[in-house]
């Protein structure tokens, strides 16, 4: 799964994330006719706007094969959503499956105990969305595949604090997503390391933004980029 | 049902917890326990006891043992006025002493059953609290001690006090401090 | 803040709540003092909380707190029924209030039938959301709060900023400073111990005076018809044992079955609420005095409020009725912890107040349409809870029940979105033009003003148009 931020923002993410999978020996498919999780419109309260894109997706992922997704948030989007989007649905069977088989990109990588050999050195640091942290329930699968590329992570203070981004909460507030953005990037920065990392675009896009507008030096780039040499 | 025998580390867990709870406890015997609670008293500055009417604290001698320290004795009911009996009129330094009908070792908690002899302000109105319990009425956890409270074929009592140490506040810039409303001090004599 | 307004008798006033949500949480980041002790207080709770998790499996508690609150709420009506009965067998009075009006009618008109001039109160929500002071106010009675924190407001004038510790957003010299107000003279002293003994004697003059005392209810306990009372202070102690009169405001979703349920419910809520293993005082009253004893209420009055809770058992809504009032998704919270709970407009504040009081209020009402929205959804707040509320699911819903001029535009940009977004055709058109549009607004790698809802991003940072981002 690309992902709509990476399709719209940042394409080198997917693109980076083939590339890694293919180099641990993964034949990777990705289909053409993708387009997004839905998140936007289930979080923003329009569910059944989100079901309609949704379905699509479903259709997409069809099946057999694991989907594998760059973004924590994209598959806890379909791995706890979408159940609860199709109860009772016609197609509540075909969104249980896909959400059984979706699973984030390092995630995959520590299931199948993948390497995909050297990364970048770091010095990073690691952001851990709230959905990785919350919703996929994890905080180790991102620094095993780190730490077996060879990159040095230097953790910064209250990774369980999240940066403010929250999808469509970065416009409707954008004083207090700013606020909590800025936080973040300082946090970043303290930690010694001049470079964020995370497997959240989203979040990192927010982080990166404010740092920018703030004039606080700090570089990112998405877990996939890191782990492709 | 776990409750304290002689030597039991039940008592000792209590010790441990009123500590944490910044309350303080010692162990006597039968025959110490009236001077023990009269000395704490008179180191505590006490000016006047008000007694829960209970017959442990005839047992024990408290009323003698507190008048030869100088302690003015009233015993409940003291029919004192609603000021008084708040501390705003007459002495300041007055210690309510209470018989709880049970404790939790876990949690530092003495459980005080209000009746007729144990008003249930006795604690809270006053400064200090000094509480009698004997060994055998501590049990390890809440649920224990709030089954035997509310037993069945037992009538409920009208007001039942779980007071785990001194009262605190920490509505001042969230930093705990000792004595908004309850009592300043707490001290539990454990008689074995 | 900005949400001020003196009654002119002197009295407690219900604020207005002034401006939009959004205005009010720009208003509360400015206030740097604000910001600091909220900061402070959430990070003791956070370290205390983890201490907890360590030390007391609260981990495993909360399974258990979460099953014993949703079979709660499942038996409702027969628990309430017995709660009824008992609490009536003990020689106490219950009254169910469908509404807040009808909860404040009663006291006023009991306050007034036996003569009372003054009220004192220890901490409730469930009476500020009636807006019981106000209403014994109206009525020509005094009303005084006895908790520390909720007296400190009252001089204030101002709403709590958190269930457990609402003066939490001011200072030693701000207290002080009220203090001084409060006894007309500048013989306060101004260290904390100095300051909480003047306090317990202010006090202690209502509690002698008070005819009446007001409390709230944590837990009723259906099997005895007992009423729990937890605090730290001592001070419901004495409202509930000085006055002649007790009143206990309970909501009446707030009810176990047993004493075991009860025992392992009253062990949860402090270690969730401040991460200790007990709260001080734990009140557990069933009825008035009884006969003989000497001091105690002659008259116990239950006052049950439904206020539209009962409508919510049955919906999608329904956990949220297991909620205990403990405060720990407020202090796991975000946006709690960096704008305080006055922002809310509400006395319920934080997540759960964001799921509750537009279900309380409606879903045409401002609260609807502004609260659910004012979070990322980032879970701290489910992960906090207890008793296992799934608080940032109930949000989304919240957000989807929600129906106001923005939503409904809102409903019609998506309704869009899901037609261009839903045909790979038209989503690849879609995302050229975008990054077209990226394109020709980026300079050296960054765009500084976007269009339509972009405008709302590049408010407070830049965009990046390329990846990686340029320094």
């Amino acid at each position: 799964m690309r992902t709509c931020l990476s399709d719209a923002v940042a394409p080198s993410v997917w693109k980076a994330s083939k590339r890694v999978l293919e180099r641990c020996g993964v034949t990777v498919k990705v289909p053409r006719a993708q387009t997004c999780c839905s998140q936007p419109a289930w979080t923003a309260g329009h569910p059944d706007q989100a079901r309609a894109v949704a379905r699509h997706t479903i259709k997409v992922f069809s099946g057999p094969e694991e989907v594998v997704v760059p973004s924590g948030s994209c598959a806890g989007m379909v791995v706890h959503a979408y159940p609860e989007m199709f109860r009772g649905q016609p197609e509540e069977e075909a969104a249980i499956d896909l959400a059984r088989r979706t699973i984030e990109l390092t995630q995959f990588l520590a299931k199948h105990d993948l390497d995909p050999g050297p990364g970048a050195p770091g010095p990073v640091t690691l952001h851990d969305s709230c959905h990785m942290l919350r919703v996929l329930d994890e905080s180790r699968s991102p620094r095993e595949a780190l730490a077996k590329g060879g990159c040095e992570v230097r953790e910064m203070q209250h990774t369980d604090r999240c940066c403010g981004f929250g999808g469509v909460f970065s416009i409707n507030f954008p004083e207090l997503s700013g606020r909590l953005g800025e936080e973040k990037a300082r946090a970043a920065v303290e930690s010694g390391a001049r470079e964020v990392v995370s497997c959240d675009l989203g979040c990192l896009m927010h982080i990166v933004g404010v740092a920018h507008r703030e004039g606080i030096p700090l570089r990112a780039r998405h877990v996939a980029e890191v782990l492709d040499r | 049902m776990s409750t304290a025998a002689v030597g039991d580390p039940l008592v000792d867990l209590l010790l441990e917890s009123l500590t944490r709870r910044k309350a303080t406890g010692q162990v006597v015997q039968p025959g110490d326990a009236g001077r023990a609670a009269a000395r704490w008293m008179a180191d505590a500055g006490v000016a006047r006891a008000v007694l829960a009417g209970d017959p442990l604290v005839d047992r024990i001698g408290l009323a003698d043992a507190l008048r030869r320290e100088g302690i003015d004795v009233l015993t409940w009911p003291t029919g004192l006025g609603k000021r008084e009996s708040m501390g705003l009129e007459g002495p300041i330094d007055v210690c309510g002493v209470t018989v709880p009908a049970r404790a939790v070792a876990e949690r530092g908690t003495v459980v005080l059953e209000a009746s007729a002899g144990h008003g249930r302000g006795l604690d809270v109105t006053s400064r200090h609290h000094v509480a009698l319990l004997p060994a055998d009425r501590i049990v390890r956890t809440l649920g224990e001690a709030l089954a035997l409270t509310y037993a069945d074929g037992r009538a409920a009592p009208s007001a039942v006090s779980l007071v785990s140490g001194p009262s605190r506040s920490s509505d001042i810039e969230k930093i705990s401090t000792l004595g908004a409303h309850g009592a300043l001090t707490e001290h539990v004599v454990i008689i074995r | 803040m900005s949400t001020r307004r003196r009654r002119a008798d002197g009295g407690v006033a219900y604020l207005d709540v002034q401006g939009t949500l959004r205005e009010r949480t720009v208003d509360a980041l400015r206030d740097r003092t604000l910001r600091g002790n909220l900061d402070t207080a959430a990070t003791s709770w956070g370290e205390s909380r983890d201490a907890m998790r360590e030390g007391y499996g609260l981990d495993d508690m909360r399974e258990r707190a979460r099953e014993i609150r949703r079979s709660n709420i499942r038996n409702l009506p027969a628990l309430l029924a017995e709660m009824q009965a008992n609490v009536r067998e003990a020689g106490g009075t219950v009254v169910r209030a469908a509404d807040g009006a009808e909860a404040c009618r009663y006291i006023t008109g009991l306050a007034r039938a036996r003569g009372v001039k003054v009220v004192a109160k220890s901490k409730s929500m469930a009476t500020e959301e009636i807006k019981l002071n106000e209403a014994l106010q109206d009525a020509g009675i005094e009303v005084v709060e006895t908790d520390l924190g909720e007296w400190i407001l009252q001089l204030a004038n101002e709403h709590p900023s958190h269930i457990i510790a609402p003066a939490v957003h001011l200072n030693r010299e701000q207290v002080a400073a009220l203090f001084r107000e409060e006894a007309g003279t500048d013989e306060v002293p101004d260290d904390r111990e100095g300051l909480v003994a003047h306090a317990r004697v202010r006090l202690r003059e209502k509690f002698a005076e008070a005819g009446i005392g007001v409390s709230g209810v944590n837990l009723g306990v259906a099997s005895t018809g007992t009423v729990c009372v937890v605090e730290n202070e001592g001070n419901a102690r004495l409202v509930t044992s000085q006055p002649r009169i007790h009143v206990a405001v309970m909501g009446m979703e707030r009810v176990v079955a047993d004493w075991d349920e009860a025992a392992h419910i009253l062990q949860v809520l402090p270690m969730a609420a401040i991460g200790q293993d007990a709260a001080n005082y734990v009140n557990l009253i069933t009825g008035p005095r009884r006969e003989g004893e000497s001091d105690g209420p002659e008259e116990f009055h239950l006052v049950i409020i439904d206020g539209g809770r009962g409508a919510l058992r049955g919906t999608e809504f329904e956990e949220a009725l297991s909620c205990i009032r403990c405060g720990a998704c407020l202090y796991s919270c975000p946006m709690w912890r960096s704008v305080g709970g006055q922002a809310y407009g509400s006395p319920y504040s934080g997540p759960i107040g964001a799921v509750i009081t537009p279900l309380l209020e409606g879903p045409s009402s401002p609260a609807s349409r502004d609260l659910p929205f004012m979070s990322s959804l980032c879970g701290a707040c489910g992960e906090a809870c207890p008793v296992g509320i799934p608080l940032q699911d109930l949000l989304v819903r919240a957000r989807a029940r929600s129906s106001s001029p923005a939503t409904r535009a809102s409903g019609l940009a998506f309704r869009a979105w899901s037609r261009l977004w839903r045909r790979p055709g038209t989503y690849r058109a879609w995302m050229a033009g975008w990054r077209l549009m990226l394109r020709a607004r980026g300079k050296d790698g960054w765009a500084t003003d976007l269009p339509g809802p972009g405008a709302g991003w590049t408010q407070v940072r830049d965009m990046p148009t390329k990846w990686p981002p340029r320094r």
